[in-house]
């Protein structure tokens, strides 16, 4: 009997842990929820607002399509949300019922992607037109995998896209930047801040000016001031703002003068560099020690994104590809508005822009035919008005045509037709530049791969961010390996051009 | 002569005999086939890649092209994330003990009649069926820190907060170990059940008229005759356990490996390397390195198995 009794206290306590595992699920938010959305930045993954979306496939009706391409036969093979697997594949629609062209059309997911490029590429087999990052566009040209569009694109076509872009996916076979173009964007996309508009009004602080940057002094205090212990429990329930390091250190960094890399990308030189190490430790001391953002270990619990979307900070980053969401009042119940990123000894206040373009294969059989689809597809105006949410009312990025931004999409924006938070004037900004604004392609653009990077990401940094080390410790110790990674990626780099 | 008659015997029955050599060399073609395919030539090819500092470009030629000698086994023993993953995996490999005690004990008290018996046993079951990543996403929740199942219970009974499970190096292999123990038990349990269910009863009713006590049938009878499958889950749970991977790309905040890189493994590093690098040929040296080791720790398990592995003959 005592022996049955042991055997039924045993089993049910680890049943009981059997068990355990069913009951966590309580809280509704995943912290990687941003990590998602913003390492796909050029993407535009709110799989929320995706799924919400609905398109009209009448909004295309207009799309005006030329060329007689009989016999072509053309595969394409991207990563795409439902709703841009709808835009494109009635602009494919159109495509083959003008032209006499056959289109395959193959999506994947944005984290499945690379792996089935590379597998592509390993079989000699590419398809006819693929994706292709301002990262990636030196690696595929010197491999021989994408083709040069000048030939193929008009002049005008590309004198009316950003130059930000036309500069991205120029390569010359040594330096990105210049030589011919490589791909037509699918996007464009800059990494803007944002500010909660009722938080403020509660907490009876005046609203950023977009005008006048704050300075770092400026933002600590109106962060210090937004930081909040609202329920008087003695513990802070509200912060001034939450940085996920990854996406938001370059925006610290770059505007203190600081970088990872020296001119010609060879060199790790964060170790000793004052501004580096000087930005690198004020963001750090947010959190470690004013505490205006989530400590560390909050913010594994809960992250930054998810804190903003249920109003716990006060500012955070706002992607292009973001707005459709924080428009969505289930999404996102407040108020909110566009701002700049406080700015370091430069003055200037900088962030990243991104993209991924249509890039067509340089083993395709019909070069002229993908060219005019990744055409259609990047500048199309009825698509672009669909991607930019003039017909489907939210905004996944802004549109890739300067003509069409600048004339009617603000126009839209104006008038309510496409819902944008305040201050849309802030996403130009960077993505144009001015005296006081600056929006760059990150250093891992200009490097054969981001191994470097990784090693920063995966040296422990959230000890600066726990204050158990500082930024120039940490900097001292993760610059060794960093290096052998940039020496690393310089090599392939080297065996693949033939440099 | 003789001979030679048999042989014109087995000639004459050849036709037959062929017939069914031919349906025997067909049967056996498929999973010869299926060895050459999918074992043999990936293995080559890996070894083969593994001497490259191939990116996966332009094919076979692409990476014929850049073959390197022992380029990267001779990087790879002076990289320190190499070694880090390395132990890091060995130390998950501390949880295989824990679950085989445990899967032990737990098939000891389901091999009695007690009541509910079978809905124990299939709910022990549940999770080895259940998809790794949903458990692992599930698990993650268990440890978050704030509203984590783990720390909500720390907090009603002592009143503290409990500790950053994901966030801390030392916990978070703690963390991850616990999880695959859960993970793994229900194997275990069933193919102790398996083999407890196996010894007959009578060597207990012998060990009884002899006197014998719990502990001395359970470390006489039952250990000894449980060592076959014993061994089994030994040398299974080794190699999955050398293979780690969906764990820490799902457990570890956006899938970074932990702080410091401290819950990665070697699986885990192979796989950046290969498909977030696309360092082909430095991913294939891991992948061989990887190989040997499962080898060599297998050939160790076999040698040594007739020292304390028992059957019942």
């Amino acid at each position: 009997m005592k022996k049955k009794i042991v055997s039924v206290l045993l089993t049910t306590v680890l049943l009981a842990s059997c068990l355990s595992g069913c009951g966590g699920d309580s809280a509704s938010a995943d912290n990687t929820s941003a990590g998602t959305s913003e390492s796909q930045a050029s993407a535009g993954t709110e799989e929320k607002v995706g799924a919400q979306i609905t398109v009209d496939k009448s909004a295309t009706d207009n799309v005006k399509v030329e060329g007689d391409f009989s016999g072509a036969d053309l595969t394409v093979f991207i990563y795409a949300q439902d709703h841009e697997k709808t835009v494109y594949q009635t602009l494919i629609d159109k495509f083959m019922e003008t032209t006499g062209a056959n289109v395959t059309f193959e999506v994947t997911t944005a984290d499945e992607y690379g792996q089935k490029i590379l597998a592509y590429k390993a079989a000699n087999d590419m398809p006819d037109i693929i994706y292709v990052g301002p990262d990636t566009v030196a690696a595929n040209v010197d491999d021989g995998y994408i083709l040069p569009l000048d030939e193929y694109v008009s002049e005008e076509t590309i004198a009316d896209l950003w130059p930000a872009i036309t500069t991205a996916y120029r390569y010359d076979g040594k330096e990105a930047g210049k030589g011919p173009i490589y791909c037509l964007p699918k996007d464009l996309s800059t990494f803007a801040f944002a500010y909660n508009k009722t938080l403020f009004d509660e907490a009876g602080v005046d609203y950023p000016d977009p005008e006048n940057p704050y300075t770092w002094e400026e933002f600590l205090e109106v962060c210090g001031k937004l930081t909040i212990d609202k329920d008087g429990d003695g513990e802070i329930d509200q912060w001034g703002c939450a940085n996920a390091l990854q996406w938001a250190l370059d925006a610290f960094i770059y505007t203190n003068g600081g970088h990872f890399l020296n001119d010609d990308y060879t060199q790790v030189v964060i170790d000793g560099q004052q501004e580096f190490i000087d930005a690198f430790q004020y963001f750090a001391d947010l959190t470690c020690k004013h505490g205006v953002t989530p400590t560390v270990e909050q913010d594994t619990a809960l992250g930054g994104y998810q804190r903003w979307l249920d109003g716990q900070v006060a500012f955070y980053a706002c992607g292009t590809w973001d707005v459709g969401a924080f428009m969505d009042e289930n999404t996102f119940p407040y108020e909110w508005g566009l701002c700049a990123w406080p700015t370091g000894s430069t003055g200037v206040s900088m962030t990243r822009n991104g993209s991924v373009g249509f890039a067509v294969s340089a083993d395709t059989q019909y070069p002229e035919a993908a060219a005019a689809l990744i055409t259609l597809f990047s500048t199309d105006l009825e698509g672009q008005r669909v991607l930019s949410g003039e017909t489907t009312g939210a905004s996944l990025q802004i549109p890739n045509t300067m003509s069409y931004a600048k004339g009617d999409f603000k126009d839209r924006i104006a008038d309510g037709t496409i819902p944008y938070g305040d201050n849309v004037d802030v996403i130009f900004n960077y993505i144009e530049g001015t005296d006081k604004y600056e929006g760059i392609f990150v250093e891992t653009t200009y490097t054969y791969n981001a191994d470097w990077w990784n090693e920063f990401l995966s040296g422990g940094y959230e000890y600066v961010l726990t204050g158990e080390k500082t930024a120039a410790e940490y900097c001292a110790e993760v610059q060794p390996a960093m290096q052998a990674a940039l020496d690393n990626a310089n090599d392939m780099k080297a065996a693949a051009s033939g440099q | 002569m003789e001979g030679k008659k048999g042989n014109k015997q087995k000639c004459k029955l050849s036709a037959m005999a062929k017939r069914e050599e031919r349906w025997g060399l067909l049967f056996v073609a498929a999973p010869a086939a299926g060895f050459l395919i999918f074992m043999l030539y990936p293995i080559i090819f890996a070894i083969l890649t593994s001497l490259t500092t191939w990116n996966g470009a332009k094919g076979f030629q692409g990476m014929m092209d850049r073959f390197c000698g022992f380029d990267n086994y001779v990087k790879l023993f002076a990289d320190k994330k190499f070694w880090q993953t390395l132990v890091t995996t060995t130390i998950y490999l501390l949880g295989i003990p824990i679950g085989m005690i445990l899967g032990l004990l737990c098939a000891m008290g389901m091999n009695r009649k007690i009541p509910g018996v079978r809905v124990l046993r299939t709910m022990y079951y549940v999770p080895v069926i259940s998809s790794l990543v949903s458990v692992s996403i599930l698990w993650a929740w268990v440890y978050n820190y704030d509203y984590g199942l783990l720390n909500t219970i720390i907090k009603t009974l002592t009143g503290m907060h409990g500790p950053n499970w994901l966030g801390d190096e030392a916990l978070i292999k703690v963390s991850m170990i616990i999880f695959m123990v859960w993970k793994g038990l229900g194997t275990s349990i069933i193919l102790y059940l398996a083999g407890l269910q196996n010894i007959p009863r009578s060597y207990y009713e012998a060990a009884m008229v002899d006197g014998a006590t719990g502990w001395q049938k359970f470390k006489n009878i039952t250990l000894p005759l449980l060592s076959p499958v014993t061994f089994y889950i030994l040398v299974t749970t080794l190699i999955g356990g050398f293979q780690v991977f969906v764990e820490v790309q799902v457990m570890t905040p956006s899938g970074n490996g932990g702080i410091g890189y401290s819950a990665a493994t070697i699986v885990f590093y192979l796989y950046q390397k290969a498909f977030e690098s696309f360092q082909l040929g430095y991913a294939s040296a891991i992948a061989v390195i990887l190989a040997i080791i499962i080898f060599i720790i297998t050939l160790i398990n076999f040698i040594g198995q007739n020292k304390w592995v028992k059957t019942m003959d």
